[in-house]
C-alpha cells in the first residue's frame, strides 16, 4: 500500500467523506476476486483432487463413484518405468533442451537488436523496430502454420541452405537429436555403456543427451523469432533508462564502445535482464499451442512437451488423474527454475559508485 | 558484432580528436551496421511475404516453388475454399465475439479493481493483492485440465459464457492499472470527493478519463491476448459452432486423413487471422513501442 | 498484525469453501444416468447429434444425405458434425455430460470408453445383428458384450499408378506376389523425385509386412511382438527404406500415403479402400489399379480396419439412435456408402452386390479372408503410438531392440 493512500485515508477518516469506502473497495474488487476464485483457485483444488483419484472422465469427479488412489498417478509418471514414465521423461527431456537453448538465444538476440536500433542517428530506426517486433503480435497458431511450411523438406529454409551448399534436413519429420548427430559426425554412433545402461524417468542418460531433434530445433528457432521482438522492447526501455551521461563519461575516458557496453551499460541493464530471463523461463516451459497446431509430439515423440502430454493424456486418452498430476509436476518445475534463476542473479553486495570506477579501471 | 555503435558515433566536439584514418574505419562500420540490420529485417519479414505469396499459389506450385514471391499461376482458390466451402467465416465471427467481450470486460474490471487497490482503503485489500500475486505465479498451461473441470461442473461448457467468463479478468492488467492510478496525483479526485461524488462517480468520470494511456495498453493486451488465445477455447468448448479462428486453424494445420498438405489454404487462413492484430499493431504502434512493460507475449 | 493476517486467511477460506459448495450443488445434471450394461434405452423427443471423423467431402456428404433421409422418414431431427480430432471431442463430450448421441468409434477407443461406462452396449438389440461379419463383431465385443454396430470395413492393398507402371515397362503380369518381386518393381519405379512404394511410418501400414512374415502383436492374449517373424519384416522394410525404393510418406513431404500417391511422388502405396473416394475427389485424373499385397515368407497378410456406430450412455434419445443405426446398416445403405466413398459393407448380405459393382476393388474384399486386426486391449492405442514413434527412425534403428520395447509395453498392458 502506498504512502499516498494512507495519507488520503488518514486525512479523510474523520471528515466522513470516506464513509462507504470499504464497501466500495470490496465492490470494485469483487468481480476480479470472484472470477479468479472460481476459475483459478477452485479449478486448482479440483485438479489436485483428480490427480489423487481414479476419475475416468465420465460424470463428476466429485461423485461418490470416484476413488482416492493416493500417489498412484504420480508414481505411474515418475517411478514405475513403464510407458507413462518414459513418455513423461521424454517430454521433460525435449522441453529441457528447448528451455536451455531458447532462453539464452532469445535474450542475446533481443539485446543485440535493442542495441542496434537504439542508435539515435540510425536511419530507418522505426522501420527496423517494426520489422523486428511484428512477429510478436501474431498468434502462435498462425506462426506455426507458417513455420510448418517454411521448414518442409523442399521448403524455403532448405532452399536457402542449399545456396551455401548445405543439404537441409526434413525438419518437422526428422527425429534425430542434434547432439547425437554431432557425435555421429565424430564417429560416435552408440553411447558408452555407463550412459546407455542407466536411466532417469525411463529415458537412458544417453538419450537425455540426444539434444533437441531437428523438429524441436525448428520450434526453437520459431520461439526465438517470435519472442525476440518483445524482449527487444524491454531492453530498449532499459537502455533508455541508462541514459547517455554515463556513457559519455565513459567515452571521455577513452573506453572503446565494446568496453563501454560491457563495463557500463550491461551491468545497469540487470533489472531488465532479470525480467527477460524470468519471463523466458516461465514461457518456455509452457510449450503447448505450437505442438497442438503442429506436430502433436511427432516425430518419434521428440516434440512432446509436458504441457501437451498432460493435455493429451487427459483429454484424448482419458487418463485424467495422470494428466492432472503432470500439470502439478510441471508447476513445481517452473517454480524451481525461476527460483534458481533468481538465486543466480541475486544482487550481490551492490557497489553503487563502483561501476564507473570499474569501467575506468578497465581502461589502461 | 563489434560494429555495435550505440548513439556514440556522433561527431561531438567533446569526443577526443580522431585521427583521419579513423573516419574510414567508422564509415566501414556504418556500412556493416546497416548491412546487418537489413539482413536481420529480411529474416524477420521475408517469411510473411512468402506467406502472402503462397496463399495465391496453386498447391503444386507451393511445393515446387516455395521461395518465390510471385506466383506463376495466380489463383484465389484458397480464399474461395475458405470463405465459401468451409466454416472459416463462422470461426471469424466467434473470434470477434469473444475478443470484444473479453476486451470490454478486462478494460472495465481491471481498471475498477486497479483503482480500488491503489486508492480505496478497505480491510482485506492486502488479501486481494496477495491473491493476485499468487494468480500471476500459476502458469496458464497448468490450468488446462482444472479449468475444463470447473467449467463443466458449472454447466457452462460449450457456451460463450464459459469461453469468455474465465478470461474477463487478468491479474497483469489489474497491476498495470493500479500502477498507473498510483502515478496520478490524489488532489484531482479529492476535489470530486469533497463535492460529494461517490466512489464510483469519482472513478468513472474523474479518474478513468485520465487513464487513457493505461487503458490503451489494456485494450491492446486484451485484444491481442484473446484473439490469439487457443488453449482456453480447446478446453471450454467442443461444439463446432463455437470454434474460434485459433482453434479452427490449428486443427486445419494439424490436418486429418484425406486433407493433404494444402499449404496455400492453411497459409491463407493464418494470414487472415493475423490481419486484425496487425491492424491493431499499426494503429497503436507508437504506444506499443513506448509501452513496453507488460506488453509481453509468451 | 499476526491476528489480522489470520483473519484474512479465514475470509479467504470461507470464500473458497462456499464456492466449493456451490460447485458441488451445480453438478447435478448429467450424472445420474445408468451405466452401459443394461438393455433399457432412453427415449425422448430430443434431436440427435452424430459426430463423425470424415475422410473428406465425399464421406461427409454421403453421411449427411443418409441421415437427412432418415430424419425425414422418422421425424426425428438429426445433425451431422465433422470432428477434426474425433477422440478429443468424444472424451470432452463424455466428461462434460453432453456427448453426441452417435459417433464413429474405433475398437481401441471402445475399450477405454467401455471401461468407464461412457458407451452403451446395444449390439444385441440390433435386428440385423446376425448379418454382420463375425470378425467385425469380435472387434466390438468387450468382456463378452457386443457393444456397437460395425459401420463398414476395409483392408489394406497395394495401389498402383497405371501410367508410371507402364512407363517403367511393366505389364499386368508383373504385379508383385512376393517380397522379392515387390522390391524389384519398386526399384524399377523409383526415379529422381519419386519413390517406388510409400506408406505411413506406422504399424497400421508396416504391420502388413509383419503379418506376411507370420508375425503379430498379440496371439491368444499373449504378447508376441518381438518374434523372429516381426524382426524379419522390419529388416525387409528397413533395407528398402535405406536403398531409397520405399519411403515414408512424411519423408517425401506428403501427409499420408494417399497424399503421396496423389502428388505423384510415389508410384505405389499401401492403403485401404478409402483411396477410392479420395482419388475421385482430389485426383480424378490419375488412373490406378488395386491388387492384393504380395505374400511374405509365411504367405499372404494384411490388416483390417473397422469403425462402429458408438452410442453414448448419456444420450437422452437412444431409441431413436438405435433406429438410425439400423437404417444406416442396411445392405442398401451400406452399398450407397460404398459407392460414395469406398468402404466395404459390414454385412454379409451386401457382399455379392458390392463385388459386382466394384470388380476393380476385389483385392480389398479378398484381403478380408486373411486379415489381422489391432488387438482389442485397453491402452493398446498408446502402445501402438509409441511403436509408431519409433518406426519413424527405423532407417537407422535396430529392429530387434525396437520390437523388444513394444513387447515390454504390450506385456505391461496385458497383465493389467
Amino acid at each position: 500500500m502506498s504512502d499516498r493512500t494512507g495519507f488520503l485515508a488518514r486525512r479523510a477518516g474523520s471528515s466522513g467523506i470516506r464513509r462507504g469506502e470499504a464497501a466500495a473497495g470490496w465492490l470494485f474488487t469483487t468481480p476480479v476476486v470472484v472470477i479468479v476464485g472460481l476459475f483459478l483457485f477452485i479449478p486448482v483444488l479440483m485438479a489436485l483432487w483428480v490427480s489423487f483419484s481414479d476419475w475416468g472422465g465420465r460424470g463428476s469427479p466429485l461423485s461418490g463413484r470416484v476413488n482416492f488412489v493416493g500417489l498412484d498417478n504420480y508414481t505411474a509418471i515418475l517411478l514405475d518405468g513403464g510407458l507413462p514414465t518414459r513418455d513423461f521423461g521424454t517430454a521433460i527431456r525435449n522441453n529441457f533442451w528447448y528451455v536451455i537453448l531458447v532462453v539464452p538465444l532469445q535474450t542475446a538476440l533481443s539485446l543485440l537488436l535493442a542495441v542496434l536500433v537504439n542508435n539515435a542517428v540510425l536511419r530507418g530506426r522505426g522501420f527496423f523496430r517494426t520489422a523486428f517486433y511484428f512477429p510478436s503480435v501474431t498468434s502462435s497458431v498462425a506462426i506455426t502454420v507458417l513455420w510448418l511450411f517454411l521448414f518442409t523438406g523442399s521448403g524455403v529454409v532448405n532452399q536457402v541452405l542449399s545456396w551455401v551448399g548445405i543439404h537441409g534436413p526434413n525438419w518437422f519429420n526428422d527425429p534425430s537429436g542434434i547432439v547425437h548427430g554431432l557425435l555421429g559426425n565424430l564417429g560416435v554412433e552408440t553411447g558408452p555403456e555407463f550412459l546407455t545402461s542407466r536411466a532417469f524417468l525411463g529415458v537412458s542418460f544417453w538419450d537425455w543427451l540426444a539434444g533437441p531433434s531437428m523438429a524441436m530445433t525448428a520450434y526453437i528457432l520459431m520461439a526465438v523469432f517470435t519472442t525476440s521482438g518483445t524482449f527487444m522492447l524491454l531492453f530498449l526501455a532499459g537502455l533508455q533508462n541508462v541514459g547517455h551521461d554515463v556513457q559519455e563519461a565513459a567515452m571521455i575516458d577513452g573506453a572503446t564502445s565494446w568496453q563501454r557496453f560491457w563495463k557500463v551499460t550491461f551491468p545497469l541493464l540487470r533489472p531488465t535482464l532479470f525480467t527477460v530471463l524470468t519471463l523466458g523461463l516461465i514461457g518456455t516451459w509452457q510449450v503447448f499451442d505450437q505442438i497442438y497446431a503442429g506436430t502433436a509430439g511427432d516425430p518419434g515423440k521428440t516434440t512432446l512437451t509436458p504441457a501437451f502430454l498432460s493435455y493429451q493424456r487427459a483429454f484424448v486418452q482419458q487418463g485424467w488423474g495422470q494428466g492432472a498430476a503432470m500439470a502439478f509436476i510441471l508447476f513445481v518445475i517452473i517454480l524451481v527454475f525461476t527460483g534458481f534463476q533468481r538465486w543466480v542473479l541475486r544482487e550481490r553486495t551492490p557497489k553503487p559508485k563502483g561501476r564507473l570506477a570499474e569501467a575506468k579501471a578497465g581502461t589502461p | 558484432m563489434t560494429a555495435t555503435t550505440p548513439r556514440v558515433a556522433l561527431q561531438t566536439p567533446k569526443a577526443p580528436a580522431m585521427a583521419r584514418e579513423m573516419v574510414g574505419a567508422r564509415l566501414w562500420r556504418q556500412v556493416a551496421l546497416y548491412a546487418l540490420l537489413v539482413a536481420l529485417s529480411l529474416v524477420y519479414i521475408y517469411p510473411f511475404l512468402v506467406q502472402v505469396a503462397t496463399s495465391f499459389k496453386t498447391e503444386a506450385e507451393a511445393a515446387s516453388n516455395a521461395i518465390s514471391l510471385i506466383p506463376r499461376t495466380f489463383t484465389t482458390a484458397a480464399y474461395e475454399r475458405l470463405f465459401v466451402f468451409s466454416d472459416f467465416p463462422l470461426w471469424a465471427r466467434n473470434s470477434i465475439i469473444v475478443t470484444l467481450i473479453v476486451t470490454a470486460g478486462r478494460v472495465f474490471f481491471d481498471s475498477l479493481a486497479g483503482y480500488a487497490l491503489s486508492r480505496l482503503h478497505f480491510r482485506g485489500r492486502g488479501v486481494v493483492f496477495a491473491l493476485l500475486i499468487a494468480v500471476m505465479a500459476v502458469p496458464a498451461v497448468v490450468l488446462l485440465i482444472p479449468k475444463f473441470l470447473v467449467i463443466r461442473q458449472f454447466g457452462i461448457y460449450n457456451t460463450f459464457f464459459g469461453m469468455t467468463l474465465p478470461l474477463l479478468v487478468d491479474a497483469a492488467g489489474v497491476f498495470i492499472m493500479k500502477n498507473f492510478f498510483e502515478s496520478i496525483p490524489v488532489s484531482v479526485e479529492e476535489q470530486a470527493r469533497i463535492d460529494g461524488a461517490g466512489a464510483f462517480r469519482t472513478f468513472w468520470s474523474v479518474v478513468l478519463p485520465m487513464a487513457r494511456p493505461a487503458l490503451i495498453t489494456i485494450i491492446i493486451l486484451s485484444f491481442q491476448g484473446s484473439w490469439n488465445e487457443l488453449s482456453h477455447f480447446i478446453v471450454s468448448a467442443s461444439d463446432p459452432d463455437l470454434v474460434t479462428l485459433t482453434k479452427g486453424v490449428a486443427q486445419l494445420a494439424s490436418g486429418q486423413l484425406g486433407q493433404g498438405t494444402q499449404y496455400p489454404l492453411k497459409l491463407a487462413a493464418a494470414l487472415i487471422m493475423t490481419i486484425p492484430v496487425a491492424l491493431l499493431f499499426f494503429a497503436f504502434q507508437r504506444q506499443i513501442m513506448s509501452v513496453t512493460e507488460g506488453a509481453v507475449k509468451e | 498484525m499476526k491476528r489480522q493476517t489470520r483473519r484474512r486467511f479465514e475470509v479467504l477460506a470461507l470464500l473458497l469453501v462456499s464456492a466449493l459448495v456451490l460447485a458441488a450443488c451445480g453438478s447435478g445434471s448429467g450424472d445420474g444416468n445408468g451405466d452401459g450394461g443394461d438393455g433399457d434405452l432412453t427415449s425422448s423427443d430430443d434431436p440427435l447429434t452424430i459426430l463423425i471423423g470424415s475422410s473428406g467431402d465425399a464421406e461427409t456428404n454421403a453421411v449427411q444425405e443418409a441421415v437427412a433421409a432418415w430424419s425425414e422418414q422418422s421425424g426425428v431431427e438429426a445433425t451431422v458434425q465433422v470432428a477434426s480430432d474425433l477422440n478429443q471431442e468424444l472424451s470432452q463430450g463424455f466428461a462434460s455430460g453432453e456427448p453426441p448421441d452417435l459417433f464413429y468409434l474405433s475398437p481401441d477407443a471402445l475399450v477405454g470408453y467401455a471401461a468407464n461406462g461412457s458407451v452403451k452396449a446395444y449390439g444385441d438389440l440390433l435386428e440385423n445383428k446376425d448379418d454382420f461379419y463375425e470378425a467385425l463383431v469380435d472387434n466390438f465385443t468387450v468382456d463378452g458384450e457386443f457393444y456397437c454396430a460395425p459401420k463398414d470395413f476395409s483392408t489394406l492393398a497395394l495401389v498402383i499408378n497405371d501410367a508410371m507402371w507402364s512407363d517403367a515397362g511393366l505389364t499386368e503380369d508383373d504385379y508383385p506376389t512376393t517380397w522379392d518381386e515387390l522390391a524389384d518393381v519398386a526399384a524399377k519405379l523409383t526415379t529422381d523425385g519419386r519413390v517406388g512404394l510409400a506408406f505411413g511410418a506406422e504399424w497400421q501400414r508396416i504391420g502388413v509386412f509383419m503379418a506376411q512374415a507370420g508375425g503379430a502383436l498379440v496371439e491368444d492374449g499373449v504378447a508376441v511382438a518381438n518374434s523372429d517373424a516381426n524382426v524379419t519384416a522390419l529388416e525387409y522394410v528397413k533395407e528398402h527404406l535405406n536403398d531409397g525404393t520405399f519411403a515414408y510418406a512424411a519423408d517425401i513431404d506428403a501427409g499420408w500415403g494417399g497424399d503421396a500417391f496423389g502428388k505423384q511422388v510415389a508410384a505405389m502405396v499401401i492403403e485401404g479402400n478409402w483411396m477410392n473416394g479420395f482419388m475421385q475427389n482430389d485426383h480424378p485424373d490419375i488412373e490406378y489399379t488395386v491388387v492384393e499385397l504380395p505374400a511374405g515368407p509365411s504367405g499372404k497378410g494384411t490388416l483390417q480396419y473397422t469403425n462402429c456406430w458408438g452410442m453414448a450412455t448419456d444420450s437422452p434419445n437412444q431409441q431413436a439412435a438405435l433406429d438410425l443405426v439400423e437404417y444406416l446398416t442396411t445392405a442398401d445403405q451400406m452399398l450407397a456408402f460404398a459407392e460414395a466413398f469406398g468402404p466395404m459393407p459390414a454385412v454379409k448380405s451386401a457382399a455379392d452386390a458390392w463385388r459386382e459393382a466394384n470388380p476393380e476393388m476385389a483385392a480389398f474384399l479378398a484381403g478380408a479372408e486373411y486379415a489381422q486386426w489391432q488387438p482389442v486391449v485397453a491402452e493398446i492405442g498408446s502402445v501402438i503410438g509409441d511403436f509408431n514413434s519409433q518406426l519413424g527412425s527405423l532407417k537407422d534403428g535396430d529392429p530387434k531392440a525396437l520390437l523388444d520395447t513394444v513387447q515390454a509395453n504390450l506385456e505391461a498392458i496385458l497383465t493389467e
